[in-house]
């Protein structure tokens, strides 16, 4: 069994101008993710992809449909299911006046463990920042922490929510190599992103979400081949930048 | 007891709050500052009245009379030419000039002498606190040079046997009310602000329960206030000579009560506002009544009838009066029963609401 199985997942709105009407934010999204992949999920923005996350999370109630992570069901064992996965937000302030280190500390205390935040720094490269508080972080550094607390626990399966938005090529390249080194000791990796160059390099397997369904699936190579746009004259012309586009359509989006 | 976790979360907030050395400071901010303008303009009535004297009696009978004013605590006597003490009265220096006729004391057997009484219209208020006392004065100088013996005195005595002043009676209401905004803003406006930053998205996806968040920011918290508080009642006690009769565990004892109370008041505030804009107005509309209410600047019991039993049942009232009978009254937790009866009520109502009201998934999203 994937570690991640989802069928038919559901989640519905009510409209923001009309509250009585309701809209599906996430419609009918069936997912299956093997263990030991790195996982992306593509689309613009309102696509659904952070609510889909947030389901299989616990953050947001499941209204139709399924979803399994290591077995257990996460609308009926929410509680378990926190125990085995990791979960890093686009938010990622925390609390003022708190260091890095007792930071990690407070974070392996709710998962009831004692940490080695120095270990757990120094994975993220951030072992001279013990001192240091979040808020004197630059962006990368930010998002490196945001993936130690998310490691305190050992997860089975890693989320990331757009985790390279907004930082520069140098800070993204340093995270995507974390990334795949946590993959490589054996986790399980979510991430959504706008960035097609990060999905296409750092992706086992994509899902292109759209209007809250998926609309394409598959490796970045297969998604090429099957996708890219014509004229179909050899050497295959496009990129995934231009699958994605075909697919979602070139209007712009909120 | 608290769970390894609880006391984990407990410390983590206790740096957190403790680290902010700058809204622990503020917030004494106008307490202090309330106290001491309060104590200040409570002492100034017991000083001595300033009046002029302007003798213009060159009799025997006028310097005594003069003299026997300058003994009197009551006043601060200036002896001087009539020009100077119409200055100084205008200047604000004496509170009115006395004028002695030429002819005073020279008939002292069949004729009365009448005393010119020059004041300043616009201290209008505080001549009439002075003219009885100015009245009684005269009244018992003249008894002495008549030698007549009164024919009785009146002497004071307090039933409770103690002194008790404005500033006494408004410490513990002080104290209650500065317990009642610390708690509120450092529950409601720390789960606002948390929500705001993401932070309570984040520990809603580890396995913590609700009920470890709620205590363990109760128990920093409660910590924080204890020590302002104390700071407060230092400050009263040592600089400004404020008696506290009762005992102070049992003071203490309704102190934490109170944050407590107002501690799951601000939980429910801060689960209801969505931004900091509507934290501060629902704060308000809480405070704001409880302030006048409540007791905390006069006495309930000085109300219109119709909204004193409203009045009584507030939450501040009940903490405000079980702390004032206990720092004034030296009254025992026993004694104050009524009090604590009416802080368990509110406390069962506000930790209920809290409850509800602090849904993770609502109020993190």
């Amino acid at each position: 069994m994937p570690i991640i199985e989802v069928r038919d997942l559901a989640k519905q709105y009510p409209l923001p101008d009309n509250k009585s009407e309701k809209f599906f934010a996430v419609n009918g999204v069936s997912l299956q993710i093997e263990a030991g992949e790195i996982f992306g999920i593509l689309g613009p923005n309102g696509a659904g992809k952070t609510t889909t996350l947030e389901m299989l999370e616990g953050l947001n109630d499941i209204d139709g449909g399924e979803a399994f992570i290591d077995e257990i069901d996460v609308s009926q064992n929410p509680y378990k299911v926190k125990e085995v996965i990791g979960v890093q937000l686009q938010a990622n302030e925390y609390f003022d006046n708190v260091n890095l280190e007792e930071l990690l500390g407070l974070f392996g205390a709710l998962y009831n463990r004692d940490i080695d935040p120095k270990a757990l720094l120094k994975k993220v490269q951030l072992e001279d920042k013990a001192k240091a508080k979040p808020a004197n972080l630059s962006g990368g550094q930010k998002q490196r922490f945001s993936i130690a607390c998310a490691l305190v626990n050992e997860p089975k399966v890693l989320f990331l929510d757009e985790p390279t938005t907004g930082l520069d090529p140098q800070a993204k390249r340093n995270l995507w190599d974390l990334v795949r080194n946590l993959n490589k000791s054996g986790m399980t990796i979510v991430l959504t992103t706008h960035n097609m160059e990060e999905a296409e390099e750092l992706c086992d397997r994509l899902a292109i979400m759209d209007k809250g369904k998926i609309i394409a699936e598959g490796t970045p190579q297969e998604l090429i081949l099957e996708h890219a746009p014509e004229p179909p004259e050899a050497p295959l012309h496009g990129d995934l930048e231009d699958v994605f586009l075909v697919l979602t359509g070139h209007g712009l989006r909120e | 007891m608290l769970s390894p976790l609880q006391r984990h979360l407990t410390s983590v907030f206790l740096k957190i709050f403790w680290r902010d050395r700058r809204s622990i400071f503020f917030s004494l901010f106008f307490p202090v500052i309330f106290m001491t303008v309060f104590s200040f303009a409570n002492s100034r009535e017991q000083e001595p009245i300033a009046v002029g004297i302007i003798n213009n009696s060159a009799s025997g009978v006028a310097t005594e009379f003069a003299e026997m004013l300058i003994e009197s605590p009551l006043f601060n006597i200036t002896i001087g030419e009539e020009q100077r003490l119409r200055d100084e009265l205008i200047a604000g220096d004496q509170t009115m000039v006395l004028e002695l006729p030429e002819t005073f004391g020279l008939n002292l057997e069949n004729q009365s002498s009448e005393i010119n009484v020059v004041v300043d219209a616009a201290q209008v208020t505080q001549l009439n606190l002075i003219m009885p006392v100015l009245e009684q004065t005269l009244l018992s100088i003249e008894r002495e040079f008549r030698d007549i013996e009164p024919m009785f005195s009146i002497e004071i005595e307090d039933v409770q046997a103690r002194s008790q002043r404005y500033i006494d009676f408004l410490l513990p209401g002080l104290m209650a009310f500065t317990l009642m905004q610390l708690a509120i803003a450092g529950s409601g406006f720390n789960i606002v602000e948390y929500r705001r930053k993401g932070i309570l998205k984040r520990l809603f996806v580890t396995p913590i329960e609700p009920g470890d968040f709620i205590t363990a920011i109760v128990l920093a918290r409660m910590a924080i206030v204890l020590v302002q508080l104390s700071v407060l009642i230092l400050f009263a006690v040592v600089l400004l000579d404020i008696r506290i009769v009762g005992n102070f565990f049992a003071y203490y004892f309704v102190v934490i009560l109170g944050t407590i109370v107002f501690l799951c008041q601000g939980f429910c505030l801060g689960s209801l506002a969505k931004t900091q804009e509507a934290i501060g107005a629902l704060g308000n509309i809480v405070i704001m009544p409880q302030i006048f209410l409540s007791g905390i600047f006069y006495p309930i019991e000085s109300m219109p009838e119709w909204i004193q039993p409203v009045a009584q049942l507030l939450p501040l009232s009940f903490v405000s009066t079980g702390m004032r009978e206990i720092a004034n009254a030296g009254a025992t937790l026993v004694e104050i029963f009524p009090s604590l009866i009416g802080i368990a009520v509110w406390f069962v109502i506000s930790f209920v609401a809290a409850t509800r009201l602090f849904l993770w998934k609502e109020v993190a999203n």
